[in-house]
């Protein structure tokens, strides 16, 4: 603090500034002071709770403005008017959000807390995706909550989640790309959540994710497509992926996957084709389809990117596909 | 203000006029065709990366985040095929980097290099306070536009000390696909011992950077990497070529048969305050060195900040013209890369699966 600069504000001036200047704003009236001083605000916010390069944070000052967080409701308040904040405020605004989320009283985590209880704060983030200029700040945001197992529990059984297979689709790069890693983190931050999650609501997730195979945007198609094999292929999943490989049309989608013009995409089939080849105890609709193809399967396998001689694992795979489907037997 | 909007009808691509990202990303000139203005599109083909493309999306979607006069950001970004396209300003100068390479191979002007730290120091000020450091200022980074203002391009380098919900004080990972630019390095990130670095190892690069400028050549570009990093943390501190220092330059190095011709390297002279700058951004000790917006008011920008029409940027620059579109003529590269890319694709039998 400069010596003889102006004395900050308390951390319940700081909180009933901002309160009282985001409910202006949210009346819809456009004041440019006003949202100047929601900026400063959350400026000085900022720094009582990050520090600066020369002072680390007071502990007493980060507790008050918690405690004044919580009295007056402000998280909500800052994201249902976190369009209305300039540029520069919004990215204040995350960083602030982000902090307190942080904060721990020994075990418990009670701005965590705060926001299980105003559950309303994850359906506006969630929907912040459909509004291009805040999108990327509510995807920190939401991230930061998907580390927390009830946070991201609420999320998933929420009807919201399913508007994300929507959002990962939109022609800006960047607001798609965000939205699929919050996707991919709320499908797989917590193991146990995730696996139960995956196998409660097996047809409603699957029928959309098929749609993200298909999807004319190549960006889309291999995100997807790598995220199906990390998922298959985590044990905690193995409910999951063992009713995904009975399924002979998935099946048929990874044979032609492995076909497909981009090297990529072809290289991420064979990760899921894989699972389906090794499966001991394979249903007979998959035996007839890969015996149907067993010559054909060889010499494409053989021919299947041979030019990736580093890469030893893969090499394996494809050797021990290979012999599986020679030796497979009519059922 | 004109909005460039994601859709790829909107552009039609002209010239190439760079590469980059190990080849994998071409920049072109395009024309917004709804608004008729020239922009640049960087293209990076994402079939050229395998596994993830995570480099990608985080320098995208950290420079989505940024807003500054004097930062190279994109009006927008979208996926076309196999490639993500970002529209962006057209630099009419290119880089300095270019500049020195075609016209000022003994180095720009003082004054010239004035402004251009000085802008590039604003852009600097703004990613520190913010806690972002950037990595990688180099000559070949900053970019000059028609008006005589520069941007600082290259954020794909840099790295965000804010994550999670807390800031780093310091950070010790080093940057991957550094090798280009370990000249420009500050000791303290290529040592990666315990201390690690922060937001004071890109003034240690701008130090480095305004050498480059001055001298038309980069601090140890002749040595190899080990012997560069010795030469650092032995404390080694490269300078600004003139009257003053080559004597010196010369002594040490006994012989540097050359530098005896460039009678205009002896001849001129820089001023203190320019020597002093560079002096004081490359201190050994992160410490020791000012900050940017102390640097921002260092007695050698001063003379920058008076804008008079007489000696401003592209004054200054002369003879080099900037690139003016009227001088573009479209050519069907663009096809050419379309034929490459689908011979590229591999070819597959006829013969389809069975179901």
């Amino acid at each position: 603090m400069p010596l003889f600069g102006k004395s900050q504000k308390s951390p319940q001036d700081l909180a009933k500034s901002l309160h009282d200047n985001l409910n202006i704003l949210s009346k819809g009236e456009k004041k440019a002071k006003v949202s100047d001083e929601v900026s400063k605000t959350l400026v000085a916010m900022k720094i009582m709770l990050y520090g600066t390069d020369q002072q680390e944070p007071q502990t007493e000052l980060v507790a008050q403005l918690a405690q004044e967080f919580y009295n007056l409701g402000l998280l909500l308040l800052i994201v249902q008017n976190l369009q209305k904040i300039d540029f520069e405020g919004k990215k204040d605004a995350a960083q602030i959000f982000n902090n307190l989320l942080r904060r721990q009283i020994g075990v418990r985590s009670p701005t965590v807390e705060h926001v299980f209880t105003k559950s309303e704060i994850l359906i506006i983030l969630m929907k912040g995706y459909k509004t291009q200029e805040i999108a990327l700040n509510c995807g920190q945001m939401l991230r930061e909550c998907c580390r927390y197992e009830p946070l991201a529990r609420f999320m998933l059984n929420s009807d919201e989640f399913y508007d994300f297979f929507e959002y990962v689709k939109v022609s800006t790069f960047d607001v798609a790309s965000d939205a699929f890693t919050t996707f991919k983190d709320l499908l797989t931050k917590h193991k146990i959540l995730c696996a139960e999650f995956l196998e409660k609501n097996y047809e409603r997730i699957f029928t959309a994710y098929r749609a993200l195979l298909d999807s004319e945007n190549y960006v889309t198609r291999r995100q997807a497509l790598k995220l199906l094999g990390e998922l298959l292929l985590d044990r905690h999943n193995f409910t999951t992926m063992t009713r995904y490989i009975s399924n002979p049309e998935n099946l048929k989608l990874m044979m032609n996957m492995l076909r497909d013009k981009s090297r990529n995409i072809q290289f991420e089939a064979f990760h899921v084709f894989k699972v389906f080849v090794a499966n001991p105890n394979k249903p007979q609709p998959i035996l007839d389809i890969l015996l149907k193809n067993r010559t054909k399967l060889v010499t494409f396998l053989q021919k299947f990117h041979t030019d990736r001689t580093e890469d030893e694992q893969f090499n394996d795979e494809k050797a021990y596909l290979i012999k599986q489907i020679n030796e497979l037997k009519e059922g | 203000m004109v909005d460039y909007q994601p859709v790829p009808s909107h552009y039609q691509l002209l010239t190439v006029i760079g590469k980059g990202c190990e080849e994998a990303a071409s920049i072109s000139l395009a024309k917004h065709l709804p608004s008729g203005t020239v922009v640049s599109i960087k293209r990076i083909n994402l079939e050229m990366i395998e596994n993830d493309f995570n480099i990608v999306k985080t320098e995208i979607l950290m420079t989505r985040q940024l807003q500054q006069d004097n930062l190279l950001t994109y009006y927008c970004t979208f996926v076309h095929g196999r490639y993500i396209w970002c529209v962006m300003p057209l630099m009419e100068y290119g880089s300095c980097k270019d500049l020195i390479h075609a016209h000022f191979t003994e180095g720009l002007p003082e004054l010239a290099i004035a402004y251009i730290l000085r802008d590039v120091l604003m852009a600097l000020d703004y990613l520190h306070t913010r806690g972002i450091i950037h990595r990688s200022v180099k000559a070949s980074h900053i970019l000059l536009s028609e008006d005589g203002r520069a941007y600082l391009g290259g954020l794909h380098y840099s790295h965000d000390m804010v994550f999670n919900g807390q800031r780093a004080r310091k950070v010790h990972h080093f940057p991957v696909r550094a090798a280009a630019s370990l000249n420009w390095h500050s000791p303290e990130l290529l040592e990666q011992n315990m201390n690690g670095y922060d937001t004071k190892s890109d003034i240690y690069s701008l130090g480095i950077t305004a050498c480059e400028l001055a001298n038309g050549a980069t601090p140890f570009q002749d040595l190899p990497p080990m012997q560069m990093l010795l030469e650092k943390l032995s404390g080694t501190v490269p300078r600004l070529l003139d009257a003053n220092t080559l004597p010196e330059t010369l002594d040490m190095e006994q012989e540097q048969g050359e530098l005896h011709n460039d009678t205009a390297l002896f001849q001129r002279s820089f001023t203190p305050h320019f020597h002093n700058f560079v002096h004081l951004c490359l201190q050994a000790d992160p410490f020791q060195r000012p900050n940017a917006a102390q640097l921002l008011n260092h007695p050698y920008l001063k003379r920058a900040k008076r804008k008079s029409s007489a000696d401003n940027l592209p004054t200054l620059l002369q003879p080099v013209k900037p690139l003016s579109p009227e001088a573009i003529l479209p050519r069907d590269t663009c096809d050419v890369e379309d034929l490459a890319e689908k011979m590229s694709e591999v070819e597959v039998e006829e013969a389809s699966w069975i179901f």
